[in-house]
């Protein structure tokens, strides 16, 4: 019976967080007559592959899809160093200041961006990064606060006497992090990898703002291609939507076993 | 323990290295030489548009014309769609704006822009005479020219000719009333199809809207832009609006969702509702989704000559261009006729053009040059710097009028919270 | 398990008390986050002074800037209703959207915890949502909500239910813009369930050999194993609430009457649309100030509640001793 209950709620809310999903791969697939139908149509009477190709080829999306990974591997690598240190720094010591810098870090994540635009934006230019990707890589090398307290949060449930039996026995702070917290680390680390791949792939904000060549454009920024002041493609929209929605979720597909797999069985058998 | 230590001193001073060096040598080469003539001696020229979909790509196409025209001359089409405000201010706020822009807020940002009136008087391959009259107005603040027309719309009516075919109704034709529109709507509409005879946009930007108040001798604003009583508030301006606000009340016309939501077009597109209001902009897509589409006048008040609205797009150059000359080349080509031809998208700024490719004749295209005629009144926000601020009044009060409220009511009141921005 | 260690170096207990003393004093700590505090000064301590500057000035994006004092933060809470009324949309948002997020992520979590066939297939699915760009997303929630040609009401009708039209009846607005966001919570649903399955079996197991039912262990095993998680959670979800911004600006544009202008949209207007930068730089810090006391509070309350095995003699939470004791003896 609990059995039944489980797998009835595990069908209906999957369900519902795929069907709008569902309706977007219909869209992009349909006959532009039929797009607006209503009561809507959900299969369409003719399958439209073609549209994809045809979304795709209006900008030049494979260039979009080369920056979009360069600037994803480059700051989520960044991110997963920096923060690990970071994080580790406020977890396991106690030092003068700490509890007020962690109240920074966390003042930042707080920091509604539409004040800091434009400073930023001409900071960045005056450095010379405007229209180039390091305005969306470097920073991401210094870590970031969502991020930090989150690894913080999981290294405080890992038992302080796994580090002091290590640090006792010789070994370095930089060791015992590597040798000892980073493995027991690794789901959230990978819940972190996959949480900046994918706010890296669909940013649209801080590609907006510091690129204007279209060469340098990302994913995002070519999918708003569709989406005008005075009209919305949204046949368009839909398809790439799709198309640009499988890198990520294939990512999360093989990221999610490692991330609820984890901490039962290395952390707490090690 | 120590050495571990001074590896991350070690890592840290080489990220920070890193990064100065980046920013060293960035600074130097990339912000001052764009524009300018980089080592290979090529300029590039920045170009920042709002246009998405077909009518980007053949903006692209015009700039490699150029290029290939002006060899040496790299132009960059920066194509910002959607987030075009956003990037504007970005730019011209760090003082970073692109060299040549489209353009339609002059008063926001004519401080920031290069006047073109010298320009425009010494060239005579402009030959601006051939531009529609009145469009040049749009693009003046004080006297000065900060903008040259590129692409125009009035608003007209569209209807579905299969909905009036199968109630058997004739067709509107130009010079029609809005008792007669309003009666049309009433027949068309249908609820148990959920067919509408009309669509009325929740949240209209009371700048198209001003067509209707002129045309019941209403306006938003005094000629000299100084008063807002008397105008914004007056009978006539209450009277046209409250029109739409009561065709939602009895059922003839369906409410229409707001900025991101399924809009007009998109219902119209279903074949939901008979007629629609709106500029050019949707014309093709009504084509591609099949839909039997007719265009007409937008209909008068009895005994009251019909005035329309124009909304205009402009090229600016902006005061910062170091390459203003280069800048102007460009703004020439693409308002000349080579260029207005290959852009179908819009309606043509040349009477030489319009003539040539005969659109002035096709019933389909007709309505938006005779709507062009009539609009010669002057929108709101060209009167009155403080005009964003009014608005932000007025668009809540014409809001509330499509959700039911009484339009006077509501007016009186957005002009006494506005009279402060007045003074 | 941490206990076997405490047994096998019993000898070494001088040695963590000396250890425990130099977790204070030297560099090694300011090293470790030093990258954070380089890139804090870089990229966010100057921008954020520099809005905290011009938040005195009247400052269009064009045009002359003058110094107006405190003008900016006067005007806001004495002369424009809008201040407030984002305001309260915002907290009233936050309201709603903050306890229904946590709870929904940890019961999604705590159904994909369960042992059952095709976990990765349902995670996919749930997490799905959080995949897709927002310019889609808002997209597709404007024909789910649409009136009269929603799917919706579609399907509301289909049991023969009138459905309101959503974001277009001020009375439902709101309402749909916390689900909207709720439909995206996949990433909280995945630190749970990471949170969930960090906690060990054994826990359960003397639990439930103390008799204690499954009412029990999820109030007195899962809940306090868990309280970083919900802490974390919770500071996430009020800043998000705060922030909820994308939404509205491409689903509802604040309306219909502005019940759905969030104070980020009023903030964001003010800036781009009205080109007030010096006035939206004092919103921001209002909002920053508003933030960051209600995240000091929780933090600070978060001493009585959360408990970090790695820091367990802090903490006095009765039950986790009880457990503790119960399992070392």
């Amino acid at each position: 019976m609990r059995k039944v209950i489980t797998y009835t709620l595990l069908i209906v809310f999957s369900l519902l967080f795929i069907a709008p999903l569902f309706w977007a791969v219909t869209t992009a697939l349909k006959s532009p007559q039929e797009l607006y139908l209503f009561p809507p149509k959900w299969i369409p009477s003719e399958w439209k592959f073609s549209n994809f190709a045809e979304a795709w080829n209006i900008q030049p999306f494979n260039l979009f899809l080369k920056n979009t990974v360069t600037v994803t591997a480059l700051s989520t690598l960044g991110q997963l160093i920096s923060c690990t240190l970071v994080a580790y720094g406020f977890a396991r010591f106690q030092f003068k200041g700490r509890d007020f810098l962690f109240l920074i870090v966390l003042a930042t994540m707080m920091i509604p961006w539409e004040v800091t635009m434009i400073p930023q934006y001409m900071e960045f230019n005056y450095l010379g990064w405007i229209n180039t990707l390091k305005p969306l890589i470097v920073p991401s090398w210094f870590g970031s606060a969502y991020y930090i307290f989150l690894l913080r949060q999981f290294i405080l449930t890992l038992p302080r006497e796994l580090d002091e039996a290590a640090t006792i026995d010789g070994a370095s702070k930089l060791t015992v992090l590597f040798r000892i917290i980073v493995p027991l680390m690794g789901p959230s680390l990978i819940l972190v990898g996959v949480f900046q791949v994918m706010s890296c792939w669909n940013d649209y904000l801080g590609p907006l703002i510091f690129l204007n060549d279209q060469t340098k454009y990302t994913l995002t920024l070519g999918l708003s291609q569709f989406k005008g002041m005075y009209g919305v493609d949204m046949q368009s929209i839909m398809a790439i939507t799709c198309l640009i929605s499988i890198p990520p979720l294939a990512i999360f597909f093989f990221a999610q076993r490692y991330i609820v797999g984890g901490i039962a069985t290395t952390g707490i058998k090690g | 323990m120590k050495k571990r230590i001074s590896l991350i001193v070690l890592a840290t001073t080489m990220m920070v290295s890193v990064l100065s060096a980046c920013g060293g040598s960035g600074g130097s080469t990339d912000t001052a030489g764009q524009g300018e003539s980089g080592s290979n001696g090529t300029k590039t020229l920045r170009f920042a548009t709002w246009d998405t979909g077909d009518t980007l790509k053949i903006e692209q196409d015009i700039a490699k014309k150029f290029e290939a025209e002006h060899p040496g001359t790299k132009v960059q089409v920066e194509a910002y769609a959607d987030g075009f405000d956003q990037k504007m201010a970005a730019g011209f706020g760090a003082g970073n704006p692109p060299d040549v822009m489209y353009m339609w807020d002059f008063p926001t940002y004519h401080q920031s822009l290069e006047p073109l009136d010298s320009f425009a008087e010494k060239d005579k391959d402009l030959n601006i005479d051939d531009f529609y009259k009145g469009l040049f107005n749009y693009g003046k603040i004080d006297g000065k020219l900060y903008g040259i027309p590129a692409g125009f719309t009035t608003r007209v009516v569209y209807y579905n000719k299969k909905l009036f075919d199968t109630a058997g109704i004739p067709y509107p034709k130009d010079g029609w009333t809005w008792s007669e529109f309003q009666d049309i709507a009433q027949k068309l509409t249908d609820k148990s199809k959920k067919q509408y005879g009309f669509g009325v946009r929740a949240e209209n930007d009371t700048y198209d809207l001003q067509g209707l108040v002129w045309s019941n001798g209403g306006s938003f604003i005094s000629p000299d832009g100084k008063t807002i009583d008397g105008y914004m508030n007056s009978k006539e301006t209450a009277e046209s609006i409250q029109m739409f606000g009561d065709m939602v009340k009895n059922g003839s016309a369906v409410l229409t969702g707001g900025k991101g939501q399924q809009s007009g077009d998109d219902i119209f597109k279903a074949g939901k509702i008979a007629m629609w209001e709106s500029g050019i902009w949707p014309l093709e897509s009504f084509k591609k989704a099949g839909i039997d589409v007719g265009t007409v006048e937008m209909p008068a008040f009895p005994g009251k000559p019909l005035k329309g609205v124009l909304a205009e797009s402009a090229l600016s150059i902006a005061k910062d261009s170091k390459q203003k000359d280069l800048a102007w080349e460009f703004i020439k080509f693409y308002v000349s006729d080579e260029s207005i031809k290959m852009r179908v998208a819009d309606l043509p700024v040349r009477q030489s053009v319009v003539t040539e490719l005969k659109k002035d004749q096709d019933p389909l295209y007709k309505p938006y040059y005779t709507m062009l005629e009539r609009s010669d009144n002057t929108p709101a926000f060209l009167l009155n710097p403080k005009w964003n601020e009014v608005n932000r009044q007025l668009s809540a009060a014409v809001e509330a009028v499509m959700h039911g409220s009484n339009a006077q009511d509501v007016l009186n009141q957005a002009v006494k919270d506005s009279e402060r921005y007045m003074k | 398990m941490a206990q076997t260690y405490l047994q096998n170096t019993r000898e070494q207990t001088a040695a963590l008390k000396l250890l425990r003393k130099r977790r204070w004093g030297g560099a090694a700590p300011y090293l470790f986050i030093f990258p954070w505090i380089f890139g804090f000064v870089v990229f966010t301590l100057g921008p954020l002074l520099f809005s905290l500057i011009i938040s005195f000035f009247d400052w269009p994006i064009v045009g002359k800037v003058t110094f107006i004092g405190i003008d900016n933060y006067v005007e806001m809470f004495t002369d424009d209703p809008m201040f407030w009324k984002s305001l309260s949309v915002t907290l009233k948002f936050a309201v709603l959207f903050v306890p229904l997020n946590i709870v929904l992520a940890l019961a999604l979590a705590m159904l994909l915890n369960q042992k059952v066939r095709g976990s990765a297939i349902f995670r996919t699915a749930f997490y799905l949502p959080s995949v897709i760009s927002g310019v889609a997303l808002a997209m597709i929630w404007s024909w789910v909500y649409s009136g009269e040609y929603g799917i919706l009401n579609y399907f509301l009708s289909l049991f023969g239910i009138q459905g309101p039209d959503w974001l277009n009846d001020t009375k439902w607005s709101l309402v749909a813009m916390v689900i909207a966001s709720l439909w995206g919570q996949g990433s909280m649903m995945l630190i749970f369930l990471a949170g969930l399955k960090g906690i060990p079996k054994d826990l359960y197991e003397s639990a439930s050999i103390d008799g204690a039912g499954k009412i029990r262990q999820f109030f007195s095993v899962t809940i306090p194993m868990i309280t970083p998680t919900i802490l974390f959670n919770l500071i996430t979800s009020i800043i998000a609430a705060f922030q909820q911004l994308t939404l509205a600006l491409l689903l509802t544009g604040g309306g219909p009457m502005k019940s759905t202008y969030f104070y980020a949209m009023y903030m964001y207007e003010n800036a781009f649309k009205y080109y007030k930068m010096g006035y939206s730089a004092a919103n921001a810090w209002f909002m920053f100030l508003i933030v960051l006391v209600l995240t000091f509070l929780v933090f600070k309350s978060s001493e009585a509640w959360v408990f970090y095995e790695g820091e367990m003699k802090k903490n006095p939470q009765k039950k986790l001793k009880a457990r503790k004791g119960g399992q070392t003896g």
